[in-house]
């Protein structure tokens, strides 16, 4: 039997590897073409680039890599980006990156447009330590590079334009938390993460912690059920029949705060252990509307994508040079700069009166 | 094993499903004597709901591996099912009746499988890279076909068939039900299962018997496409709403519940009940790990003690079959 399987693997071996190249191929290629398929069912999001690579108009070449394209949060952005990029006018944006999030594919576009000598590259790095050596070589080239949404290693970008510090996202949790379960309540609360590896996450539940041990409030444990829509309602399901003091739960990534929703939802619950935690108002609209969802954190993603391409335009033609205290951005106006932090602001808080003003 | 010539209790215990029911039971009573609300109605329907997909898609699953052949193409199958259901049938989209949408996905499922069989057999390309190609390609059609938006609002009998089921017991868990009962007539009553087994046992000799080994691994592969759509009907309405990560880790772990099992990855040996119990035995690991408390340190390990089990079930294995061969031979002497 091993014999088989030994002289079956070195058969299909070669072929293996072939699949896996011509994958890699794929990704790289469409990367080229910048934003021809950007964000599919939005189709006239793509006519900023349709004149892309070719023309040399004398526009400065911005190139936006999100962490996965066609998920709704970097939609968003990019619709923020695009705004910014008409507004100025001298901007060629050029929009694109991995569908199922892959740090590698990241780094092989980041190669590519390096290779092209496009002016900036903003970069959301899903594994700052693949991308790094990519960006470095990036610079060298001449190219300025900036880090948007999460930040890259140092060394590897000139500028980070940072959402909304750690800090706030956290408290602003806890504090929302606390207000709608009412700040004399006392009880136990769970968070449901993504994987124990998520940088972002992390960081947010070590503000959490201090944050939840001034309020009467006890973390009862963290769960981390990955990207996984199942275990994550599963997950939520089981806290809620483990702890009798539970009064709510962060659902901290965009599948386990729909999936600790669902999960009080189908227990009947509503009301009784309340659900709080990061996601785009368009996803979480019919948790807020039936009640078991209060209150849905995060910044502005549109802001966001548009302060990025403010600030790598103003780089590129001289305007932000390390150092500087503050960068003008279109209508947002005099942003914050701290060290090499470029400031958006606090976080948003949808509730059921503001929800319906947003849509991304 | 069932050729070791024993009696009675030793005769019991060499049987992997019981060896894993043990296994359970024991899981079970330690973590009941640590938290008596682990066992509960509650919590047992809920790990039942959460089995009943990974054991459809495994009756499937375990078909192609008997044949000696492999199948890691069913959670990408099951993405691409769910969101060609929720184009088909949600309100939102074209909210097409059930009875044009269930069959349609039924037949999307079949169609795909037995794509994929006359791929392996008669196209002669080993299943493992057929299915390999298949799972990356299923994946990112997905993604193209739901156009980076989740999909809502399947109709409200879908979902209440989910989710609250009848008398208080999902559907799913009916369904698996009836699978699991056509699966082991298929297998064991049935020449065609016998044929299943044969063609993985040994090829050369099924084929000089006369067997078609070619139309068995294009029904196998069939069969898998076929009951992954069953599972993706009934436990996919369950969720949020329909995203493309959907069945993620699905196809790795029915084939660690299938290994686990017992059945000979080179096909031709196995039991369903043994996959069965793998399955159950694996599906409790997460609710035992949240009964435990373990705390944050705790919570960041549990790939790795999942691992454990996995290796906990095969080391007991060897450990009862090396014990039986010895007390076998006594009883011989």
């Amino acid at each position: 039997m091993t014999v088989r399987v030994f002289s079956s693997l070195r058969r299909i071996f070669p072929a293996v590897i072939g699949l896996l190249m011509l994958a890699g191929c794929q990704d790289s290629g469409s990367s080229s073409t910048g934003s021809q398929d950007a964000v599919a069912g939005d189709a006239e999001s793509d006519s900023e680039s349709a004149d892309a690579p070719s023309s040399r108009s004398g526009k400065i070449r911005i190139c936006l890599l999100p962490k996965i394209k066609g998920i709704s949060y970097f939609s968003s952005c990019f619709n923020g980006a695009r705004e910014a990029a008409d507004e100025l006018g001298n901007v060629e944006l050029i929009y694109d990156g991995p569908t199922d999030g892959d740090p590698r594919k990241q780094a092989e576009m980041i190669e590519q447009w390096t290779i092209e000598g496009v002016d900036v590259i903003c970069v959301s790095p899903n594994a700052p330590d693949v991308v790094a050596n990519a960006m470095k070589d990036a610079r060298e080239a001449g190219i300025h590079v900036i880090t948007w949404d999460a930040d890259g290693t140092p060394e590897s970008r000139e500028f980070f334009i940072n959402q909304a510090t750690a800090q706030s996202i956290g408290e602003g949790m806890v504090r929302a938390m606390v207000s709608d379960l009412g700040s004399e309540t006392e009880g136990e609360v769970v968070i449901i993460s993504s994987d124990a590896t998520s940088a972002n996450q992390n960081t947010w539940i070590e503000a959490m912690k201090p944050a939840l041990e001034k309020s009467k409030l006890k973390l009862a444990t963290i769960k981390y059920p990955g990207e996984n829509s199942s275990n994550a309602l599963a997950d939520a399901q089981d806290v809620i029949r483990k702890y009798n003091q539970l009064k709510g739960i962060f659902g901290i990534s965009s599948v386990s705060f729909p999936g600790a929703a669902e999960a009080v939802e189908q227990s009947g619950l509503n009301g009784k252990v309340l659900v709080t935690g990061l996601s785009t108002p368009n996803d979480m609209k019919k948790f807020v509307q039936n009640g078991t969802v209060k209150s849905v954190i995060l910044w502005n993603t549109v802001d966001l994508g548009y302060l990025t391409v403010y600030a790598a335009e103003s780089l590129a033609s001289g305007k932000l040079k390390s150092g500087a205290m503050s960068l003008k951005a279109g209508r947002l106006g005099e942003k914050q700069i701290v060290g090499d932090h470029v400031l958006l602001g606090d976080i948003i808080v949808f509730t059921k009166d503001n929800i319906d003003h947003y849509d991304f | 094993m069932s050729q070791l010539p024993l009696r009675g209790w030793s005769r019991l215990l060499a049987r992997r499903d019981i060896g894993i029911l043990l296994l359970i039971a024991v899981t079970t009573a330690v973590v009941g004597f640590m938290d008596s609300r682990f066992i509960s109605l509650d919590v047992w329907l809920g790990i039942f709901i959460r089995s009943a997909p990974t054991m459809i898609v495994a009756c499937g699953v375990m078909a192609v591996i008997l044949t000696g052949e492999i199948d890691i193409s069913a959670g990408s199958l099951m993405a691409l099912l769910a969101a060609v259901m929720g184009l088909l049938i949600s309100q939102s989209k074209a909210a097409l009746s059930l009875w044009i949408g269930i069959p349609a996905v039924l037949a999307l499922g079949t169609a795909i499988g037995t794509g994929t069989g006359l791929l392996v057999s008669y196209g002669r390309v080993p299943s493992l890279v057929a299915t390999l190609g298949l799972m990356t390609a299923l994946r990112g059609l997905t993604t193209i076909v739901m156009g980076g938006k989740n999909i809502d609002g399947l109709p409200p009998a879908l979902q209440d068939a989910a989710k609250r089921g009848w008398f208080g017991v999902p559907v799913s868990v009916w369904v698996a039900s009836l699978v699991v009962l056509m699966t082991s007539l298929l297998f064991y009553r049935m020449p065609l299962g016998r044929r299943i087994y044969a063609a993985g046992s040994s090829p050369a000799s099924a084929r000089a018997a006369g067997l078609h080994i070619q139309r068995i691994q294009v029904f196998t592969f069939a069969w898998a496409g076929f009951l992954t759509a069953v599972a993706t009907l009934v436990d996919v309405p369950r969720l949020p709403w329909i995203e493309s990560g959907i069945g993620s880790d699905l196809e790795l772990l029915v084939i660690t519940c299938v290994v686990v099992g017992g059945v000979s990855i080179s096909g031709g040996r196995g039991d369903l009940s043994s996959v069965l119990a793998a399955v159950v035995l694996m599906t409790m690991i997460r609710p035992v790990l949240t009964f435990l408390d373990v705390g944050e340190m705790g919570e960041k390990w549990t790939r790795a003690i999942q691992g454990v089990f996995i290796l906990l079930a095969v080391i007991a294995d060897q450990i009862s079959i090396r014990f039986l061969w010895r007390k076998s031979a006594k009883v011989r002497r």
